[in-house]
């Protein structure tokens, strides 16, 4: 199978193509703001690399979030209309567990700054969850992840107060854990911001 | 000649529309899903929201689309995109299924400004007829422009302020109507007089607008009201609103057309869907001897068949796009 993996949901750009086995390319950008510009230009870059035609891709894995919401939808428009148009299989990934599977330790706790102290967070025991994806105030978080062992905590934003290691996909991993997974219809492969929106969280104050 | 067949996506605001045109007027097939039930519980469009439905809606849209046309994509021979001015984060989701498109079927990308697509709609019923002032009225954008041809566009004026939509939208707010409240303004008006006395903004003699001072005026008479504890006829307000409103459009688009010496008017945008602006219109055209077009009332809000038809005249130009095209939230039209 071959398999076009697409990660826009940070400030960088992540990309590989797999095949039987194999990564045969990849790319690792720090696009940030241009991100909207060039994500698509990258990934053709990526896949005349590795001589490959938009066609001969079997299976597109997107991930979803949770991370910049404009981020993320730059990568999910493109996986979703590449998916629509060639008829590919298409299938989410979290990003907290791309960011816990590329990394050895026993307990992994990946977080992506939310701002105003909170993070999107996970905590995964060898690719098993134990806290799950969410939107946590960070020091709550912390304590309630602390109650299960010592963890290493992977993060690409910057904590000055935290110890942190950096996080690099490990793409063969990510990829072959998702290849025998079930691919979902392209329409309804959507983002999973794990927020509401600031008006839809108002509206929802002012209710209950 | 060939026939050619363009792909026009739309997605500036709060409307998904993917539309297929023959020619640059013959819509194939064209499908809108608007999101005004989902903003009409905030009052308002809400970017993010509206970034958040796009992304739903986009390969639905596109599969419609597609199905109507009874077309397949390699049939068509380009993408037309709007590509600004609008809201960033809806716009990405039209700019990046375009260049998705553009790159895996090798079509030329046609980068289309919103505001010329409003004035291409009208090459969907008659032909442009040269030169041509084009009044642009939506919830974005109030503004005169001269079109000597095919995308030669010399700007006027335009709004110091509000945009006209804008300024309806929160008019009808205030008032206590829904949104969107151009509709509701332009039908309370009917059951209405124009009794209250309201300001004729910028009454000078450029080409340009300002709203807000009228907005204003109608937010504070509608507060002196209400501190007397009186209420204000909805109706009268409504009609003595979009008297001025309209008055201010129809003058300085007189002046223009005396100015100009053009044959043809063309009314645009979301705003001109509104019967009175369109009665008018027809009566200047009439009192000036001028050919008056207006889009029907599908096309003048925010549409994919109108980037179509903008696209086949920049496409036949030679205008193109390469894949690191982006979105602008703002774009001088040029």
């Amino acid at each position: 199978m071959t398999v076009l993996y697409l990660d826009t949901s940070s400030p960088y750009f992540y990309a590989a193509v797999y095949q039987d086995g194999k990564i045969l390319g990849e790319k690792n950008e720090f696009l940030a703001k241009e991100m909207s510009s060039e994500a698509l230009p990258k990934l053709k870059e990526l896949l005349e690399e590795v001589k490959l035609l938009p066609d001969q891709v079997d299976r597109i894995m997107i991930v979803n979030g949770p991370g910049s919401f404009t981020g993320i939808r730059v990568g999910m428009t493109i996986a979703k209309v590449y998916a629509w148009a060639l008829k590919k299989e298409i299938l989410p990934v979290s990003a907290l567990t791309a960011m816990a599977l590329s990394t050895d330790q026993n307990l992994v706790l990946p977080i992506i700054d939310a701002r105003r102290g909170f993070v999107y967070g996970a905590l995964y025991q060898k690719g098993k969850v134990l806290l799950p994806d969410g939107h946590y105030q960070l020091d709550k978080f912390l304590m309630e992840a602390k109650q299960y062992g010592t963890y290493t905590i992977v993060s690409n934003d910057s904590f000055p107060s935290l110890k942190t290691i950096p996080y690099h996909p490990n793409y063969l991993k990510i990829i072959e854990t998702f290849l025998e997974e079930k691919p979902i219809t392209v329409h309804f492969v959507n983002p999973e911001y794990l927020k509401r929106t600031e008006a839809e969280e108002k509206k929802f104050n002012a209710n209950y | 000649m060939k026939d050619v067949y363009i792909l026009g996506i739309e997605s500036s605001c709060d409307e998904t529309s993917i539309s297929i045109v023959k020619n640059g007027e013959e819509v194939l097939a064209t499908v809108v899903s608007s999101q005004i039930e989902v903003h009409k519980n905030y009052g308002g469009v809400v970017p993010e929201i509206a970034s958040r439905e796009h992304i739903k809606n986009i390969t639905f849209v596109l599969e419609e689309c597609f199905k109507q046309a009874n077309l397949t994509i390699e049939k068509i021979d380009a993408i037309a995109i709007a590509y600004g001015p609008g809201l960033i984060g809806s716009l990405l989701i039209g700019l990046e299924a375009a260049k998705t498109l553009a790159y895996l079927y090798q079509k030329p990308l046609i980068p289309v400004h919103h505001i010329a697509g409003h004035i291409y709609a009208n090459n969907l019923v008659k032909p442009l007829t040269f030169p041509l002032l084009a009044l642009v009225v939506s919830g974005g954008h109030t503004e005169l422009i001269f079109m000597k041809d095919h995308f030669c566009f010399e700007k006027l004026g335009a709004t110091l302020d509000d945009a006209v939509g804008e300024c309806y939208d929160k008019v009808a707010r205030v008032i206590g109507l829904p949104y969107p409240g151009g509709p509701e303004i332009d039908r309370l008006s009917k059951e209405g007089e124009a009794v209250y006395l309201l300001p004729h903004p910028l009454d000078d003699e450029s080409y340009n607008f300002s709203f807000s001072g009228l907005k204003s005026a109608v937010i504070n008479l509608n507060h002196q009201y209400e501190q007397k504890g009186k209420t204000i006829n909805q109706a009268d307000l409504a009609a003595s609103f979009q008297k001025v409103v309209i008055e201010t459009l129809v003058k300085k688009t007189k002046r223009a057309i005396e100015k100009t010496g053009c044959k043809q008017l063309i009314i645009a945008g979301g705003v001109s869907a509104n019967q009175s602006l369109r009665k008018a219109m027809l009566q200047l055209g009439e009192e000036m001897k001028i050919e008056v077009s207006i889009p029907p009332l599908s096309f003048c809000t925010d549409n994919g068949a109108m980037i179509a038809a903008a696209g086949y005249f920049a496409y036949k130009l030679g205008k193109r796009a390469d894949l690191y095209l982006n979105s602008k939230s703002q774009e001088e039209l040029n």
